[in-house]
């Protein structure tokens, strides 16, 4: 047994774990306010990769202009969501919302194949591919940027929900009904989850196209976010991190052990398998909140 | 004419008539008046409409695709019939739900802050809180507890709590005695009749437990199947023998050896 080789495949799946948890970020977001897994996650981060390219390469802009730009501008679309369809779904079945954001994605997903063809773009952040060693193990600068950016997105949101306009946003997420008798607006709390997953989607854009382009496949991060979102417990940013971290390292030294014996591809099967026993064993995931029964 | 240079009751609700989903009529023609700094009970049976009632004057029947089709509410001179409950939060109508929801997975803390209204300053929610927690001692001790966890006493006082943090002028309670003990109930009630007595805030108080209500109130309303039946005084109501009969549990012991069986309808529903 190589105990380096094996360290290494910890850490890079370690780090490409945290990667996922930047996209689950986004969908923990809106899941803590309005109780829906956003389907649509995937489709705002690749829009949001997109809207980055236009500002940059198209329009000529700096990346570091482009970047808070195409924040901005995710911003007011996440926001511009709730106010177009959310709102009216208001009080109806979850299952109903949920088929929304399905319908939202392939919405987005039609609009960028429409807009800038199917073809793979390539997004430049002027991150060195050399590779970095640490002692004898060797990590991708790529990945370790966004392992970084990850990290700094937990602390923000953990620091925010403990705001006054965080914990309203988490009262929203525990009682709607509670949470208008108090005159605390539930349709701006949902709108303002939307944007901020929306800013998300272009961090999580922006670095995942760096490291695969950016084009239509980009919006399949959605599978590996879901299962890292369940496994944390959905409403949980610490969850989010913590089973990115897992899901990355069991799928990458799994990956090793397995590829071998069923000839590739068993990275798919590992992810499913962790979604599948997730759901099956501990449906709230590890951080998940009860529902408190008092007895 | 004397009755008009009075002050203007704080809120008047003319012939309401609510319908759910656009068919189902909850109440049909329904008129209270909470005089300013008065204390009233809506008192009924379950299913009669004090919910609905109240409901309509929070706003939040929308949230469950109920609607005023006719009548007009008046809040302080103001036509707020289609105002949105958020709107009206901020005039000074706050409705304690029922069921105690508070949001269980908050500290009490947090649940004071999440009702703060837009613009409070810091300070002035700190001093705020103290205020409840010096009403609710019992909230003070468990102040960063879960609120999940409080006891359904507690939590019921974290509810009103969190009404007063949005500085009502008019607050509504529907059912806040439902499941406590007895002794809960009378510190509950008695922490209103001081909110009540000390802000001059009004209270419109929804009440199936008649006889405890009764005895901090100045008025009650009586509502069956979604009409008001009956409207007087609290020691009106408490001597009216059919409210005894059927909402105070007897009155006066009754040898039902002696009694001669007749079946006692509620005649004012016919």
């Amino acid at each position: 047994m190589d105990w380096i080789f094996l360290a290494e495949l910890a850490i890079n799946g370690a780090l490409t774990g945290l990667l996922y948890s930047l996209f689950a970020i986004g969908l923990v977001l809106i899941y803590k306010a309005s109780s829906v897994p956003n389907l649509a996650q995937g489709g705002l981060t690749m829009v949001g990769a997109y809207v980055v390219l236009a500002l940059s390469y198209d329009a000529g802009l700096p990346l570091w202009l482009a970047i808070p730009l195409a924040a901005v501008i995710m911003f007011g679309l996440g926001f511009g969501i709730e106010r177009v369809a959310l709102r009216r779904l208001a009080g109806r079945p979850v299952v109903m919302i949920l088929m929304l954001t399905l319908g939202l994605d392939i919405f987005l997903r039609g609009t960028t194949l429409a807009i800038w063809g199917g073809t793979s773009r390539s997004m430049e952040l002027g991150v060195s591919y050399e590779p970095l060693f640490l002692g004898d193990i060797f990590v991708s600068r790529i990945h370790l940027v966004g392992a970084g950016v990850a990290l700094a997105l937990f602390v923000a949101f953990m620091l925010f929900f403990r705001t006054r306009t965080g914990i309203k946003l988490r009262a929203i997420a525990d009682d709607y009904m509670a949470s208008w008798s108090v005159g605390v607006s539930v349709e701006r709390g949902v709108g303002l989850s939307w944007a901020l997953a929306s800013v998300v989607a272009v961090a999580a854009g922006v670095i995942w196209g760096e490291i695969q382009g950016v084009d239509q496949a980009l919006s399949l991060l959605l599978l590996k976010g879901l299962t890292v979102a369940v496994l944390g417990g959905l409403d949980s940013i610490l969850g989010a991190v913590v089973a990115g971290i897992i899901l990355g390292v069991v799928e990458n030294v799994g990956a090793d052990f397995l590829d071998p014996l069923v000839g590739g591809g068993s990275r798919e099967l590992i992810v499913a398998a962790v979604l599948i026993l997730t759901v099956m064993i501990r449906p709230h995931g590890l951080f998940g909140r009860h529902d408190i029964e008092r007895v | 004419m004397q009755e008009k240079a009075e002050a203007q009751p704080i809120l008047s609700m003319n012939s309401v008539e609510v319908l759910y989903d656009n068919v189902m009529l909850a109440i049909k023609g329904v008129s209270v008046q909470v005089p300013t700094g008065a204390m009233i009970a809506l008192l009924g049976s379950n299913g009669a409409g004090k919910s609905t009632t109240l409901k309509a004057i929070s706003g939040l029947l929308k949230a469950e695709r109920g609607r005023i089709s006719r009548g007009e509410v008046m809040f302080q001179g103001t036509d707020i019939t289609e105002m949105l409950a958020q709107k009206r939060v901020e005039m000074g109508i706050c409705h304690v739900i029922e069921g105690r929801r508070v949001f269980e997975h908050l500290t009490p803390d947090e649940n004071l802050t999440a009702a703060a209204p837009r613009g409070m300053s810091r300070s002035a929610l700190n001093a705020e809180k103290e205020k409840i927690y010096a009403y609710f001692p019992r909230l003070a001790e468990r102040r960063n507890s879960q609120a999940g966890y409080l006891s359904g006493g507690e939590q019921q006082m974290l509810a009103i709590g969190r009404a007063l943090v949005t500085q009502p002028k008019l607050l509504m309670l529907d059912e806040p005695s439902l499941g406590l003990a007895p002794f809960l109930v009378e510190e509950i009630f008695g922490i209103l009749q001081k909110i009540n007595q000390e802000e001059g805030m009004s209270v419109l108080l929804v009440e199936q437990n008649a006889l405890a209500a009764l005895e901090i109130v100045s008025e009650g309303y009586l509502i069956e199947n979604g009409r008001v039946v009956m409207h007087g005084t609290a020691e009106a109501l408490k001597s009216n023998s059919d409210i005894q009969e059927f909402y105070l549990g007897g009155g006066e012991a009754t040898d039902f050896h002696n009694v001669k069986h007749y079946s006692r309808r509620k005649r004012w529903l016919s």
